[in-house]
């Protein structure tokens, strides 16, 4: 009895900090009516530093056309695996899409941002279009982008 | 008696282990006319290389002179739409697909979900 309780209370502490330890966390993106065709958006996360750490999501699936997301493709060299079972289809003028990811508790209020470039087929491209540090209290504050992106918001 | 028989043995043997490989080298294979005629004619063939002549001038100039995009309306190199052109490299695989990449922002849960309005 006591050798299955041990067992219990061991296997109970190991499964409780892995379900902590992450969160879903939806993401929801408008575009403006730009007037042009879908736009390939990146959505990555850098440190404090400004160093790239990894990616998000992509939408958009033909990597030819990744270099046009210039930021993003400067600090991963255009590497599809950074994308892989992250990427989806490119996103329509006026449409809204919204992720829901399930993301490491550590990603918020550690000096992180979430920054998102785009591009448009025979449009300029927008690298840096939104840049959000991750906060638990910026989730549900919609931010506005530069230029495709009409409003970008986290919430949790 | 017995010297002459071992010196005969000796040559003989000499003889043999020297000249028959000698001679089996200088020997023609079999078929020399057969393979030089077929030499000839495969020569002639490599002299003779089939030339591909392309009218995709138009796509050439478009590539050397830097346009970034597709245009759809041509007959532009349809072929890369599922692959990349540069490099070879491929396109990423659809959330759903595989896992998310562990760079350690994503956790163990739930595979992403998107929705489109």
């Amino acid at each position: 009895m006591k050798s299955l309780l041990a067992t219990l209370a061991l296997t109970t502490a190991l499964t409780l900090p892995g379900l902590a330890m992450a969160r879903p966390v939806s993401m929801t993106t408008t575009l403006n009516n730009y007037g042009g065709d879908g736009a390939y958006l990146a959505l990555y996360v850098t440190d404090a530093s400004g160093a790239y750490v990894g990616s998000l999501w992509m939408a958009g699936g033909k990597s030819k056309y990744y270099e046009h997301l210039t930021d993003w493709y400067r600090a991963t060299g255009g590497d599809t695996a950074q994308v892989n079972g992250i990427t989806g289809a490119s996103v329509g003028a006026g449409r809204t899409f919204e992720i829901t990811l399930d993301l490491a508790d550590a990603l918020f209020d550690a000096g992180y941002t979430l920054h998102i470039d785009a591009a448009v087929e025979d449009m300029r491209d927008s690298p840096n279009e939104v840049a959000i540090p991750l906060t638990t209290s910026g989730a549900g504050t919609p931010v506005n982008g530069r230029r495709y992106v009409a409003q970008f918001a986290y919430d949790m | 008696m017995k010297k002459t028989l071992a010196l005969l043995i000796a040559s003989t043997a000499l003889t043999t282990a020297i000249g028959v490989p000698a001679w089996s080298a200088m020997r023609a294979p079999d078929g020399t006319i057969a393979q030089t005629v077929a030499a000839v004619l495969d020569d002639a063939h490599e002299a003779l290389p089939l030339i591909f002549v392309s009218d995709d001038d138009d796509d050439e100039r478009e590539h050397r002179s830097g346009a970034r995009h597709d245009d759809d309306d041509d007959d532009d190199h349809d072929d890369c739409d599922d692959d990349d052109c540069k490099g070879n490299a491929r396109n990423p695989a659809p959330a759903g697909t595989v896992a998310p990449p562990q760079n350690g922002l994503f956790g163990n849960g739930a595979l992403p979900q998107v929705q489109m309005k």
